[in-house]
């Protein structure tokens, strides 16, 4: 993992001894809540509807087990026992007091944690695969140039005020984890004639006005890659719409520009920015970085050890159920990555307690290389674990309500905090999820129904991906109560598609019956177990499913 | 402002709310002007007096954040159509989370 040098070190001790002052100077009321927003969203505190509500930004959804815990002690001393994971791969505190956030704040960045950048009109933690390093399908690890447009991004005065936030994500695999289509910037890390460089996709995002983004550029070489950035959101800073909150987005720039044109001014700035300008980033500068994420030493795990990972599972139905969900191929041989399930049934998407969060901790030290990530479907994940770990990982997780094998089943849905805790929230999204989850509890059958990637938000924001997600669910205000709109057909992988509404809003009650119609649409109409629902529906469209959907409501 | 909430009408009765500065809890106005983590000390006003209280409000920026107006009955119930939302806001969320997961 990318080790901060002292001079980041310092960056953000002068950052926390910076809002220590204004939080001081809001309290006695010197500065105003009007004054005060700008600076506390800039550290990553929101005002929620019974709190304060810290961010705090996991660089491209990488931890290890110190982090972890530190995270699990915050949540002890200043919170009320838990956390929450989000879908941009960050962590959230819900029941912060103001004057304790400089202290929280300190602690964290004692071990290498901190807020900037979680919030405001700039570039927000890059995000990325939480498969990277690990995934058997991927050309190369991207985490190395997460972690170069980090540093890149982080304080960077030209765009710390953009017109709006700004969202990178990065993938190197040939399945997109990262959701790159519907980001500010999306890049893929390709291989031309021995160079590495990157498809640029750019004009993403979700909100009131979901876009998909088009691609601006085939291929920019590694050493260029920053210059073209800087390029972008150049060009994006100058012409963005800073008169229209719900213009500003980059999405819209290129919308209304067109990519090519867009494309094309940005190519003009590239070519504009003088020798003195250009970073063009140093091999050795790449190098360097690359360094840090060097895979670990990976032990050998022999035949025999393989075969005790075999009988365990020809032993305990449970672990080879678990084994059969929530494992993903590892490029090591005799390693696995695992998804440890934050989605319980019955209980919140993303939320772990801080005995779940150290005990993960201690689980990746002593079995997986001391590495975790943030899934942005809200789970953890173990990506080097030795499948000879496996059944002890899976015994520790199980008594931890932590092994429910539900990765990307129906179960596994993103869910926005909603209006149980978001002042901006029009209806709740948790209770939904949960009253839907219950319909499908059974293992059996969520497997038999195969991937389905449910997502909720609570409101039209967008937090909780409900426009990518296969079945989209959008809680809206209808005059007081909290009613539901159903899409179909999102996906946010490498065909990624925006879902199209069905039909009317529904009534929370009538939510799960309505999911279990679209599902057992599903289940009459493919062509065997290999088709997942999102195929099906795009072969049969939407009709059949709208049919379902309302007949009985 | 954090909150832009639906606007009410002069004789529709209203409870101040806010949240105190320091610690982000969600605080109401007793009818003596104090605040309370309570909703059920919630005060209604009306009128002309709803007003002077809101603004009286809005100038405690050390105690209280971002004041508005909450729809109540008559005895200061929580009211209206952001009914759900005030309820969440003053009870917490609506189902089992945090340590007792
Ligand atoms: C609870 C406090 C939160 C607030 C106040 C908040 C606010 C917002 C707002 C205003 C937008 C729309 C921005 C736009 O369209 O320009 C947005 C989008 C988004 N937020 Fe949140 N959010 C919150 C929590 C979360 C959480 C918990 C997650 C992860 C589960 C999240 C992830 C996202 C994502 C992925 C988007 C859409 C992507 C995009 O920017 O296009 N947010 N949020
Ligand atoms: S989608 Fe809406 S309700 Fe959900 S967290 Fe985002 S802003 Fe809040």
């Amino acid at each position: 993992m990318y080790r901060y040098d002292e001079f980041d070190a310092r960056l953000v001790g002068d950052r926390v001894a910076q809002f220590r002052g204004q939080v001081a100077r809001r309290l006695s009321g010197e500065l105003k809540e009007d004054e005060f927003k700008p600076l506390r969203l800039q550290n990553g505190v929101y005002l929620q509807l019974h709190a304060y509500m810290l961010r705090v930004a996991i660089p491209y959804g990488q931890l290890d087990g110190a982090k972890l815990r530190r995270l699990a002690e915050v949540s002890r001393r200043y919170d009320r026992g838990y956390g929450h994971f989000t879908t941009r791969q960050n962590v959230q505190f819900n029941w912060v007091g103001l004057g304790d956030i400089p202290d929280i704040l300190e602690f964290l960045a004692g071990e290498g944690l901190h807020a900037i950048q979680t919030s405001g009109n700039c570039i927000r933690n890059v995000t990325s695969d939480h498969f990277a390093g690990a995934a058997a399908d991927e050309l190369m690890d991207p985490r190395p140039w997460c972690e170069i447009i980090r540093q890149w991004s982080s304080f960077h005065p030209e765009f710390a005020f953009l017109p709006r936030k700004f969202k990178i994500a990065v993938t190197a695999a040939a399945h997109d984890r990262a959701a790159i289509a519907v980001h500010d910037i999306g890049l893929r890390i390709l291989e031309r004639n021995g160079v590495v460089g990157f498809e640029v996709h750019a004009g993403g995002g979700q909100g009131r006005t979901p876009l998909l983004a088009a691609k601006i550029r085939d291929f920019v070489p590694e050493t260029d890659i920053l210059d073209y950035l800087e390029a972008v959101l150049r060009v994006y800073n100058r012409h963005g719409r800073r008169d229209n909150k719900y213009k500003a987005r980059i999405k819209i720039l290129v919308h209304e520009l067109g990519a090519e044109e867009f494309s094309r001014q940005v190519d003009a700035e590239f070519a504009a920015q003088g020798g003195h300008e250009k970073i063009a980033l140093p091999q050795a500068e790449i190098d360097r970085i690359h360094a840090y994420f060097a895979p670990p030493d990976f032990v050998p795990v022999s035949a025999e050890e393989a075969a005790l990972f075999d009988a365990a599972q020809a032993a305990d139905v449970d672990f080879a159920e678990w084994c059969g969900v929530n494992l993903h191929p590892h490029r090591q041989p005799g390693h696995a990555s695992v998804t440890v399930s934050l989605k319980p049934v019955g209980g919140a998407a993303g939320d772990a307690t801080a005995e779940q969060m150290d005990l993960v901790a201690g689980l990746a030290e002593r079995y997986a290389y001391d590495d975790i990530r943030v899934s942005h479907a809200q789970n953890l994940v173990l990506p080097h674990v030795p499948v000879v770990h496996l059944y002890a990982l899976w015994q520790a997780l199980e008594a931890a309500s932590l092994a429910t094998p539900n990765e990307s089943l129906i179960t596994d849905m993103i869910v926005c905090p909603g209006l149980d805790y978001c002042n901006l929230a029009n209806a709740r999204s948790i209770p939904v999820s949960q009253a839907v989850a219950q319909l499908f509890a059974e293992t059996k059958y969520q497997r038999e129904i195969g991937r389905l990637h449910i997502n909720i938000s609570g409101c039209i924001n967008a937090c909780g991906h409900h426009h990518v997600g296969h079945i989209g669910i959008l809680g809206v205000d209808r005059k007081g109560e909290e009613v539901y709109q159903i899409s179909l057909g999102g996906r946010a992988d490498e065909k990624a598609a925006i879902g199209g509404i069905a039909g009317p809003a529904l009534k929370a009650e009538d939510v799960p019956g309505a999911v279990k119609r679209i599902v057992d649409t599903y289940l009459s109409l493919r062509r065997g177990r290999d088709e997942i629902f999102i195929d099906t529906l795009a072969r049969t469209g939407m009709e059949p499913f709208k049919e379902a959907l309302y007949a009985a409501a | 402002m954090t909150s832009v909430r639906p606007k009410l009408k002069p004789d529709t009765p209203k409870a101040v709310t806010a949240w105190a500065t320091r610690t982000g809890r969600s605080v109401w106005m007793r009818q003596d002007g104090t605040w309370s983590e309570n909703v059920g000390e919630a005060a209604p006003f009306l009128g002309v007096e709803a007003e002077v209280r809101l603004a009286e409000a809005m100038g405690q920026e050390a105690v209280v954040t971002d004041p508005y107006f909450m729809e109540v009955t008559e005895s200061g119930r929580i009211a209206g159509r952001e009914t759900i939302r005030e309820t969440i806001r003053a009870t917490g969320p609506t189902f089992i989370f945090g340590e007792g997961i």
